[in-house]
């Protein structure tokens, strides 16, 4: 079932992959090919945001829990958040080096998923510096939810330093999407599938972690028994 | 209820006391800090040349260089609260004599007092040396206030997290800055407006929101942060 699981999961990323280039339809207003990256861009950073809400709702759990399979819950999504969050940057980078004319302008976009970088680039330098899991597990979610108080911030203060040449949010000002119907199609197909491979990963990851802890302590518990 | 009351304050106002009384005993904190603040003053002060800036280039840098000095300064010195607690083995002595609560409030007092006391010695000197001309002095030390209290009280958050964790000094900064970004932003703004004697607008009740924000959020978080 699983194996069947996981190459459904490839089949559906492969057709998204040939329908963004081949069934989707180019947007007006854009130079060459470049709107077709919107199918790979927007899924990626919503992917991310996702990865990092539930970062955010598994250190609050741990806190709440004190279970460590939510600690490793949480330091996998923030892991897998920062390299579709990585991604995202590049392929926008890309995308403005062709619309806007450079790589980087410090649009507010740019300053915020810069900010989000930094902050998860040093919720994971926390993580390294502890030994003891007990304390990483409780620093780190601490840490974890603090920027969840500081970061709507950002919302109020980036707008006010410059202003954004990004195009509209996929869901509009005006509440609307106004999206051509088959390019709407493969951006949520895209996404799904981006989700399915995070949770996938997420998964895969957190139980290669729990397995691990698991032969520390094995390891642990046979080193005191020789010693006593 | 109001004897529970009572010792919670006492507990607050002896943890203050005695960081104080350290520190007056040693003035490591207070001497470093001075000297720190005073040296990048000079070096700026240098940079700039004997005619210093153009009014207009004034109003929108010598802001920034102030708040930058007073972070850097703050960053040398706050992060210590925590720091010699475990560095001296009086965390645990500390943990069973004062509610978490009333530990945490006690330190960020003596943060926000000690960054008070270093923005009283820098900000005069520092508009000496760099011919700041402020138009709306009161607004100018408003900002000074909000913007001390909220470095002072988002240091004191991160200073517990990191006095537990291995690589203290590097690790401070790469944590704390994200968490006072938002602060340093909003105090620049305000204090741009001060000099060029603008209305402080709505860079002041934000700043006010983020300081009391941080300071109920850091109430809260605090216990979980300080008690195994």
């Amino acid at each position: 079932m699983k194996t069947l699981l996981a190459w459904l999961l490839w089949l559906w990323v492969a057709v998204v992959l040939w329908a963004a280039f081949f069934y989707a339809p180019l947007a007006a207003g854009f130079i060459g090919q470049s709107s077709r990256i919107l199918f790979f861009h927007v899924p990626l950073s919503w992917t991310a945001f996702v990865a990092f809400i539930g970062a955010a709702v598994w250190s609050g759990l741990y806190l709440v829990r004190r279970q460590p399979d939510d600690d490793r819950a949480a330091a996998v999504a923030v892991e897998l958040g920062f390299v579709f969050c990585v991604l995202a940057t590049v392929t926008g980078a890309l995308w403005a080096r062709i619309m806007w004319g450079a790589y980087w302008n410090w649009d507010p976009r740019q300053i915020s998923i810069i900010l989000v970088l930094i902050f998860y680039g040093a919720y994971l330098a926390l993580r390294g510096a502890i030994e003891d899991d007990e304390k990483r597990a409780r620093l780190a979610a601490a840490y974890a939810l603090i920027g969840i108080v500081v970061t709507p911030f950002f919302f109020f203060i980036v707008p006010r330093i410059t202003f954004s040449l990004h195009p509209d949010s996929v869901i509009n000002s005006r509440g609307k999407i106004e999206m051509e119907s088959r390019m709407v199609q493969v951006l949520l197909a895209s996404f799904v599938g981006d989700a399915a491979l995070f949770f996938w990963m997420h998964n895969l990851r957190r139980r290669i972690l729990a397995l691990r802890d698991r032969r520390a302590e094995g390891e642990s518990a046979v080193e005191s028994k020789s010693w006593s | 209820m109001w004897r529970r009351a009572s010792t919670w304050a006492a507990e607050a106002a002896a943890v203050f006391a005695k960081d104080w009384r350290c520190e007056l005993r040693t003035r490591y904190a207070l001497n470093t800090l001075a000297l720190f603040a005073f040296t990048t003053m000079v070096v700026v002060s240098v940079s700039l040349g004997p005619l210093g800036t153009s009014a207009d280039l004034g109003v929108s840098v010598l802001p920034v260089l102030l708040w930058l000095i007073l972070l850097f300064a703050a960053a040398a010195g706050l992060p210590r609260a925590f720091v010699e607690e475990e560095e001296t083995h009086t965390a645990t002595a500390l943990r069973l004599a004062a509610t978490p609560s009333a530990l945490y409030c006690g330190k960020l007092a003596y943060g926000v007092t000690l960054i008070l006391a270093l923005e009283l010695l820098v900000a005069p000197v520092y508009a000496a040396m760099v011919t700041l001309s402020i138009h709306s002095p009161g607004l100018f030390v408003a900002a000074l206030a909000a913007g001390g209290f909220g470095i002072a009280a988002g240091s004191t958050l991160v200073a517990a997290i990191i006095s537990q964790a291995q690589g203290r000094s590097t690790l401070f900064s790469v944590l704390a800055f994200p968490v006072l970004l938002p602060p340093l932003l909003l105090v620049v703004e305000l204090t741009r407006n001060a000099v060029a004697g603008h209305p402080a607008g709505v860079a002041l009740s934000q700043l006010l929101l983020y300081d009391g924000a941080i300071t109920i959020f850091g109430l809260m978080l605090f216990p979980l942060i300080w008690n195994p």
